[in-house]
């Protein structure tokens, strides 16, 4: 029985299916309210599954010069990577399907692993704007990557846990993280945009400049992997900042309403802005994201130490 | 011109150039090749306008004339100097003025590989106007040129960085690229992110329309100069039409003048607008383009309602215009102007305070004003560098003298200073709008003109919204002109662009490029339209060139649209 529910949550409920359904859904949020702020019409509900279903049609050209094995495989090793750490989130407001202490910082570097893929998927090919999008992605992974950690690290002190399931049972129980801890709040979400290279972040994939970035090269399978893998990312990324900032996850009706939320903050500053050069988003996380996550952090401590009771 | 200025400038070319003065506002001067450069040289020294244009002639093969006239237009306000140079067809060689002019070569190169004109002393390089396969020692503008003799020559698929120098990294970009709305091409060097080497080829939308004009009628070929351009289309239509009726010395009336200048700025309204949007996504700043890109609808729909169409409006007539502004366009014309009036003064807050957007285009590609001059760069993109040249004002035409225009100009130089002064010539557009609805004159739109044009010869500028457009027409009395030249203002200013962009970010590269408004349309003119084999024939891309007949296009165009249903 444990077996039959261990694989039902993996591949069905809460992990697998669920999560790639959950992630499109977001996606097309995301789209539609971009799409409003910046007066279009914006996609019908179905787009992002018909785009994926799209893409998995159409042939996928393998270019000269690659590795074969990495071109393949890299996609589903990031693809891979964000279904892993699904496990970990209270997806859907209900318990993380797996856990265990310190699962909170394996969940980050799963979630990492979607940033190097991109970055040796680029890399990998012999297309310029292959290599100039995967120097670009590695760039803006070594700037936002150490803020957005310090910024989890902030609750994760707080609740005395590193683990993923009791940082959220213990911001169930308390004030908001987002009143008690502001600034960890606005860099784990300016850190998650960062991660998603969502505009004014897009750099890496400026169209203008290098056409699609490290995944120029990507026409089918490959590409969507690629694409939903990032979907999760968005999902899971708004399901932790949720659980941590916003008061904790404890049904779906919370998840919904918290992680929408989140996302529609995130929308509206995705129509903001110009896109940031490299150099402006490395000097913008180091001068001022990791200043603003240590401060934080450094507060955080000196209370506990303090015997302040958070 | 002053006949001080003229003395001047006779006194400076002395004895190297015959001088003549043709009208109050042309002066010819008439000198051999191997003069020619001395003379430049020594009229420069005065420091008197810009070098325009390049047009050559070519008189047609030896029993009628057997040169090619060569002719190099300075411009100053309403004047222009020429420099005529006479070369034999069959040794036609000229020295390179680069050296003196340094927004020469260019034109040059379009003056050899058109006309086969040799010039001494331009820098080697690749072609810029013809394909790659155009077959050498066949020019196009020769009056001797026939199709048939253009025939492909073999070539192999140009390899990307093949020619790159060890250590050095280069990044294509176009024909085909998301930042180029049209195709060009542009190789840049980089070092990491930053730009150390810079080149441009051009000609991929190359349509032969200068060619195609010697071989239409006056009338006929007003249609054809009128889509050179998808954007700036009436310009074009404005200065041929404004040449022929000068040449036919033919008075417009004024109503006729006010209504062309009316749709004029109609048109700066939509290809600034479009400029924004288009320059605004290239900084990767969506949501600027989509708001500015629904606001010209605004404008799009009033040169519908006005003209009937909403691209190649096709208000001109050789004499007047096609369509009458009455009182219900008028007040809707100025009900739009209203609306868009608001909407700039907030694009205008926008490009001058929003922090992120700011922080790409302030400092960004700077070009001085002693650059901006020294390449020649016209218009819009000039004034940003603090350049007060407008011809609108410069040298008016159509109803500008009437209606004066006030030059916007920036000392800053930088890109946020050709957003400034691009959004602040937009007031400027609608203040001139509501100034001539107010006043338009009363009379006919048109007057009869003549199938023939008397020989003789046109210049005729204007100020398209991207800066000076040159024309050059030429009749020898017939129904045909026997010689069109444009010159559009993006080809002046690639050579400042391909300067300045050394030493930038790599990321800053399509926020220069769309700086100047580049028209590829407008940039490349001439030449033929071949086909690589025939459907169900010797099979697609076979090199069997053929030249279409005006039957064949006919029957493609009606198959191709369904005619054949």
């Amino acid at each position: 029985m444990d077996v039959l529910l261990a694989v039902v949550a993996l591949l069905i409920f809460p992990g697998g299916l669920f999560v790639i359904a959950a992630s499109l859904a977001y996606e097309y949020v995301d789209r539609k309210l971009v799409a409003r702020f910046q007066n279009r019409l914006g996609p019908r509900w179905f787009q992002p599954l018909a785009d994926f279903i799209k893409l998995l049609v159409k042939e996928e050209i393998v270019p000269d010069g690659v590795n074969r094995g990495l071109f393949n495989g890299l996609p589903l090793a990031a693809l891979a990577g964000a279904l892993t750490a699904a496990l970990y989130v209270p997806m859907a407001g209900l318990a993380p399907s797996w856990g265990f202490r310190g699962d909170l910082v394996a969940a980050v570097y799963l979630l990492m692993m979607m940033t190097l893929c991109i970055g040796l998927a680029g890399a990998n090919t012999q297309d310029r704007f292959s290599l100039v999008g995967a120097v670009r992605a590695l760039t803006q992974l070594f700037s936002y990557e150490a803020p957005f950690l310090l910024a989890l690290l902030g609750p994760a002190i707080a609740a005395g846990s590193w683990r993923i399931s009791e940082v959220n049972g213990y911001a169930r129980e308390h004030l908001w993280m987002i009143v008690t801890q502001p600034l960890g709040f606005v860099v784990a979400l300016i850190g998650l945009m960062g991660k998603l290279e969502l505009p004014p972040f897009d750099a890496p994939e400026a169209e203008t400049e290098i056409v699609s970035g490290a995944l120029t090269e990507y026409s089918g399978r490959g590409l969507a992997f690629f694409r939903l893998g990032r979907d999760i990312e968005l999902l899971i990324g708004l399901t932790l900042i949720s659980a941590f900032y916003l008061g904790g996850l404890g049904n779906p009706l919370a998840f919904l309403a918290k992680t929408l939320a989140l996302l529609a903050v995130t929308a509206a500053l995705q129509s903001l802005f110009a896109r940031l050069r490299i150099d402006q988003t490395v000097g913008l996380w180091w001068k001022a994201g990791a200043v603003l996550a240590l401060v934080q952090l450094l507060v955080l401590i000196a209370l506990k130490f303090a015997g302040v009771q958070l | 011109m002053s006949t001080t200025e003229f003395s001047r400038i006779q006194e400076a070319v002395g004895t190297l150039a015959a001088c003549s003065t043709t009208s109050e506002s042309r002066m010819d001067l008439r000198a051999d090749a191997d003069h020619l450069l001395q003379a430049v040289t020594s009229f420069r020294a005065l420091n008197w306008g810009y070098l325009s244009a390049i047009t050559g002639l070519d008189g047609g093969p030896a029993p009628t004339d057997g040169h090619i006239g060569i002719l190099y237009h300075f411009c100053q306000g309403p004047a222009v100097v020429t420099f005529r140079v006479e070369v034999p067809r069959d040794h036609a060689v000229v020295p390179s003025i680069s050296a003196v002019v340094p927004s020469a070569p260019l034109f040059e190169r379009e003056l050899s590989e058109m006309l086969g004109v040799e010039v001494q002393g331009l820098p080697a390089g690749k072609r810029q106007f013809l394909s790659d396969d155009w077959p050498p020692g066949v020019y196009p503008l020769r009056k001797d040129f026939s199709p048939e003799s253009a025939v492909p020559v073999a070539r192999s698929a140009p390899v990307i960085g093949s020619e790159e120098a060890p250590g050095t990294f280069i990044v294509p970009i176009g024909p085909q690229h998301p930042a180029l709305k049209e195709p060009g091409h542009f190789e840049f060097a980089v070092d990491g992110e930053i730009i150390t080497g810079a080149s441009v080829r051009l000609g991929y939308v190359h349509r032969g329309i200068e060619k195609g004009a010697e071989d239409r009628s006056w009338v006929q070929a007003l249609y054809l100069v009128e889509r050179i351009c998808g954007i700036c289309s009436h310009i074009h239509a404005t200065a041929y039409t404004l040449g022929v009726e000068a040449l036919a010395g033919m008075t417009v009336p004024p109503r006729a003048q006010a209504i062309r200048t009316i749709i004029c700025e109609l048109e700066r309204v939509h290809s600034h607008l479009l400029w924004l949007g288009v320059a605004a996504h290239e900084a990767g700043f969506d949501t600027l383009f989509m708001f500015s890109w629904r606001d010209r609808e605004t404008v799009m729909d009033l040169l519908e309602s006005v003209t009937g169409n909403r691209v190649n409006y096709s208000v001109n007539l050789l004499g007047g215009v096609k369509c009458d502004i009455d009182a219900a366009a008028a007040d809707a014309i100025r009900r739009g102007v209203d609306y868009l009036q608001e909407r700039t003064r907030h694009y205008l807050k926008i490009v001058t305070t929003d922090e992120s957007f700011l922080r790409r285009t302030r400092g960004v590609g700077a070009i001085s004003r002693e650059m901006s001059e020294r390449y020649g760069t016209v218009g819009p993109t000039a004034r940003a560098s603090g350049v007060t040249t407008d011809l609108r004002k410069a040298a008016p035409y159509a109803a500008y003298g009437q209606f004066p225009v006030e030059p916007v100009f920036s000392q800053a130089c930088d890109q946020e200073a050709r957003f400034v002064v691009r959004v602040k010539e937009l007031f400027e557009c609608y203040r001139v709008l509501r100034e001539i609805l107010d006043h338009l004159p009363g009379g006919d739109l048109a007057i009869p003109a003549p199938r023939k044009v008397p020989e003789g010869e046109a210049i005729s500028r204007v100020e398209a919204p991207r800066g000076e457009l040159f024309y050059y027409l030429r009749s020898t009395g017939g129904v045909k002109p026997d010689r069109v030249k444009v010159r559009t203002p993006s080809l002046c200013n690639w050579a400042a662009v391909v300067n300045v962009v050394v030493g930038q970010k790599l990321a800053d590269i399509p926020v220069i490029l769309a700086g100047i408004d580049p028209c590829f349309s407008c940039n490349d003119r001439s030449f033929t339209l071949r086909r690589r084999g025939r459907t169900g024939g010797s099979g697609h891309g076979s090199a069997s060139a053929e030249t279409w007949s005006w039957e064949e296009l006919r029957a493609y165009g009606i198959r191709y649209y369904g005619g054949g249903r």
